[in-house]
Protein backbone atom coordinates (compact mmCIF):
# COMPACT_ATOMS: atom_id res chain seq x y z
CA UNK A 1 0.00 0.00 0.00
CA UNK A 2 1.48 3.34 -1.06
CA UNK A 3 1.73 6.04 1.60
CA UNK A 4 -0.92 8.04 -0.31
CA UNK A 5 -3.34 5.12 0.26
CA UNK A 6 -2.93 5.38 4.04
CA UNK A 7 -5.89 6.54 6.06
CA UNK A 8 -5.36 9.75 8.12
CA UNK A 9 -5.11 7.62 11.29
CA UNK A 10 -2.49 5.36 9.67
CA UNK A 11 -0.44 8.40 8.64
CA UNK A 12 -0.58 9.85 12.14
CA UNK A 13 0.33 6.46 13.65
CA UNK A 14 3.26 5.98 11.23
CA UNK A 15 4.54 9.48 12.05
CA UNK A 16 4.31 8.80 15.79
CA UNK A 17 6.12 5.45 15.41
CA UNK A 18 8.94 7.06 13.41
CA UNK A 19 9.48 9.73 16.08
CA UNK A 20 9.37 7.15 18.86
CA UNK A 21 11.88 4.88 17.08
CA UNK A 22 14.14 7.88 16.53
CA UNK A 23 13.88 8.72 20.25
CA UNK A 24 14.69 5.10 21.11
CA UNK A 25 17.76 5.04 18.85
CA UNK A 26 18.97 8.33 20.36
CA UNK A 27 18.26 7.48 24.02
CA UNK A 28 19.38 3.85 24.27
CA UNK A 29 23.11 3.89 23.30
CA UNK A 30 24.16 6.53 25.87
CA UNK A 31 22.21 4.73 28.61
CA UNK A 32 23.84 1.40 27.73
CA UNK A 33 27.25 3.08 27.64
CA UNK A 34 26.74 4.74 31.04
CA UNK A 35 25.55 1.46 32.57
CA UNK A 36 28.55 -0.45 31.17
CA UNK A 37 31.26 2.10 31.87
CA UNK A 38 30.31 3.91 35.05
CA UNK A 39 29.46 2.83 38.58
CA UNK A 40 25.89 4.08 38.75
CA UNK A 41 24.10 3.03 41.91
CA UNK A 42 20.97 3.64 43.97
CA UNK A 43 17.84 4.61 42.09
CA UNK A 44 19.78 5.75 39.00
CA UNK A 45 19.84 2.33 37.19
CA UNK A 46 16.07 1.98 37.71
CA UNK A 47 15.56 5.51 36.38
CA UNK A 48 17.75 4.75 33.35
CA UNK A 49 15.74 1.56 32.68
CA UNK A 50 12.48 3.51 32.80
CA UNK A 51 13.85 6.19 30.45
CA UNK A 52 14.92 3.45 27.99
CA UNK A 53 11.47 1.88 28.07
CA UNK A 54 9.48 5.10 27.51
CA UNK A 55 9.74 5.11 23.66
CA UNK A 56 8.62 1.45 23.56
CA UNK A 57 5.72 2.24 25.87
CA UNK A 58 4.92 5.07 23.46
CA UNK A 59 4.78 2.60 20.57
CA UNK A 60 2.14 0.55 22.39
CA UNK A 61 0.23 3.69 23.33
CA UNK A 62 0.33 4.72 19.67
CA UNK A 63 -1.22 1.38 18.66
CA UNK A 64 -4.02 1.96 21.14
CA UNK A 65 -4.56 5.46 19.84
CA UNK A 66 -4.54 4.24 16.23
CA UNK A 67 -7.27 1.66 16.90
CA UNK A 68 -9.32 4.34 18.62
CA UNK A 69 -8.72 7.02 15.93
CA UNK A 70 -9.21 4.82 12.85
CA UNK A 71 -12.49 5.85 11.19
CA UNK A 72 -12.26 3.24 8.44
CA UNK A 73 -13.92 0.19 9.99
CA UNK A 74 -12.26 -2.29 7.62
CA UNK A 75 -8.76 -1.10 8.52
CA UNK A 76 -9.74 -0.99 12.17
CA UNK A 77 -10.89 -4.62 11.96
CA UNK A 78 -7.63 -5.62 10.24
CA UNK A 79 -5.58 -3.86 12.93
CA UNK A 80 -7.50 -5.61 15.71
CA UNK A 81 -6.99 -8.96 13.97
CA UNK A 82 -3.23 -8.30 13.66
CA UNK A 83 -3.05 -7.33 17.33
CA UNK A 84 -4.93 -10.48 18.37
CA UNK A 85 -2.69 -12.74 16.25
CA UNK A 86 0.52 -11.09 17.49
CA UNK A 87 -0.63 -11.16 21.12
CA UNK A 88 -1.61 -14.85 21.00
CA UNK A 89 1.56 -15.89 19.18
CA UNK A 90 3.83 -13.86 21.48
CA UNK A 91 2.17 -15.02 24.69
CA UNK A 92 2.28 -18.61 23.44
CA UNK A 93 5.97 -18.32 22.57
CA UNK A 94 6.70 -16.66 25.95
CA UNK A 95 4.98 -19.49 27.86
CA UNK A 96 6.77 -22.24 25.90
CA UNK A 97 10.13 -20.47 26.22
CA UNK A 98 9.54 -19.89 29.93
CA UNK A 99 9.02 -23.60 30.57
CA UNK A 100 11.95 -24.58 28.33
CA UNK A 101 14.07 -22.15 30.35
CA UNK A 102 12.78 -23.50 33.68
CA UNK A 103 13.64 -27.05 32.62
CA UNK A 104 17.09 -25.96 31.51
CA UNK A 105 16.50 -26.63 27.82
CA UNK A 106 16.91 -23.02 26.69
CA UNK A 107 19.05 -20.11 27.84
CA UNK A 108 17.70 -17.10 29.73
CA UNK A 109 16.23 -14.42 27.45
CA UNK A 110 15.64 -10.89 28.70
CA UNK A 111 11.93 -10.09 29.12
CA UNK A 112 12.19 -6.94 26.96
CA UNK A 113 12.43 -9.17 23.89
CA UNK A 114 8.75 -10.06 24.30
CA UNK A 115 7.43 -6.72 22.93
CA UNK A 116 9.93 -6.88 20.06
CA UNK A 117 8.67 -10.33 19.14
CA UNK A 118 5.11 -8.93 19.30
CA UNK A 119 5.99 -6.08 16.92
CA UNK A 120 7.82 -8.43 14.52
CA UNK A 121 4.95 -10.94 14.41
CA UNK A 122 2.46 -8.15 13.86
CA UNK A 123 4.58 -6.73 11.04
CA UNK A 124 4.95 -10.16 9.43
CA UNK A 125 1.22 -10.83 9.66
CA UNK A 126 0.57 -7.36 8.18
CA UNK A 127 2.90 -8.14 5.24
CA UNK A 128 1.24 -11.52 4.60
CA UNK A 129 -2.18 -9.83 4.74
CA UNK A 130 -1.05 -7.08 2.35
CA UNK A 131 0.47 -9.39 -0.26
CA UNK A 132 -2.49 -11.79 -0.06
CA UNK A 133 -4.87 -8.87 -0.68
CA UNK A 134 -2.72 -7.52 -3.54
CA UNK A 135 -2.63 -10.98 -5.10
CA UNK A 136 -6.41 -11.29 -4.88
CA UNK A 137 -6.95 -7.80 -6.33
CA UNK A 138 -4.63 -8.53 -9.30
CA UNK B 1 -21.51 -11.61 2.42
CA UNK B 2 -22.67 -11.83 -1.16
CA UNK B 3 -23.76 -8.47 -2.57
CA UNK B 4 -24.54 -6.53 -5.75
CA UNK B 5 -22.23 -3.63 -4.99
CA UNK B 6 -19.85 -4.15 -7.90
CA UNK B 7 -22.74 -4.31 -10.36
CA UNK B 8 -24.46 -1.23 -8.90
CA UNK B 9 -21.20 0.69 -8.92
CA UNK B 10 -20.53 -0.31 -12.54
CA UNK B 11 -24.03 0.85 -13.54
CA UNK B 12 -23.10 4.33 -12.39
CA UNK B 13 -19.67 4.20 -13.99
CA UNK B 14 -17.88 4.68 -10.68
CA UNK B 15 -14.47 3.29 -9.85
CA UNK B 16 -13.83 1.73 -6.44
CA UNK B 17 -12.02 4.94 -5.53
CA UNK B 18 -15.06 7.05 -6.54
CA UNK B 19 -17.35 4.95 -4.38
CA UNK B 20 -14.85 4.99 -1.50
CA UNK B 21 -14.75 8.80 -1.59
CA UNK B 22 -18.55 9.02 -1.58
CA UNK B 23 -18.75 6.65 1.38
CA UNK B 24 -15.76 8.23 3.16
CA UNK B 25 -13.99 4.89 3.47
CA UNK B 26 -10.80 3.53 1.89
CA UNK B 27 -10.68 1.91 -1.54
CA UNK B 28 -9.50 -1.28 0.18
CA UNK B 29 -12.74 -1.28 2.20
CA UNK B 30 -14.85 -1.07 -0.96
CA UNK B 31 -12.85 -3.89 -2.53
CA UNK B 32 -13.15 -6.07 0.59
CA UNK B 33 -16.93 -5.52 0.73
CA UNK B 34 -17.42 -6.15 -3.00
CA UNK B 35 -15.49 -9.40 -2.87
CA UNK B 36 -17.39 -10.53 0.23
CA UNK B 37 -14.25 -10.64 2.38
CA UNK B 38 -15.56 -8.04 4.80
CA UNK B 39 -19.11 -7.54 6.04
CA UNK B 40 -19.76 -3.86 6.69
CA UNK B 41 -21.28 -2.63 9.93
CA UNK B 42 -24.98 -1.79 9.88
CA UNK B 43 -24.34 2.01 9.73
CA UNK B 44 -22.03 1.54 6.71
CA UNK B 45 -24.48 -0.86 5.05
CA UNK B 46 -27.20 1.81 5.43
CA UNK B 47 -24.87 4.46 3.98
CA UNK B 48 -24.20 2.23 0.96
CA UNK B 49 -27.90 1.51 0.44
CA UNK B 50 -28.85 5.18 0.81
CA UNK B 51 -26.13 6.26 -1.63
CA UNK B 52 -27.63 3.97 -4.28
CA UNK B 53 -31.19 4.86 -3.18
CA UNK B 54 -31.98 1.22 -2.51
CA UNK B 55 -32.80 -0.88 0.53
CA UNK B 56 -30.12 -2.91 2.31
CA UNK B 57 -31.75 -6.10 0.97
CA UNK B 58 -31.32 -4.78 -2.59
CA UNK B 59 -27.60 -4.44 -2.04
CA UNK B 60 -26.75 -7.35 0.26
CA UNK B 61 -27.96 -10.92 -0.05
CA UNK B 62 -29.14 -12.32 3.25
CA UNK B 63 -26.99 -15.40 4.05
CA UNK B 64 -30.04 -17.24 5.48
CA UNK B 65 -32.19 -16.56 2.39
CA UNK B 66 -29.33 -17.56 0.15
CA UNK B 67 -28.90 -20.90 1.95
CA UNK B 68 -32.67 -21.57 2.02
CA UNK B 69 -32.79 -20.93 -1.75
CA UNK B 70 -29.98 -23.43 -2.20
CA UNK B 71 -32.05 -26.05 -0.31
Amino acid sequence: MAYSDFTPAQRAHTKRIMWLLLAYVIVLPPLVWVRANTAVAGYIPALMAIVASIPVLGIFASWGRYVSDERDEYHQALALKRIAVATNATMGAAVVWGFLQAFGAMPLVEAYWIPFVWVIIQGMFGCIEYFTRKNEEA
Amino acid sequence: MENRLRMMRAERGWSQQDLAERLEVSRQSVNAIETGKYDPSLPLAFRIAELFERTIEDVFVSPSRRSSKAI
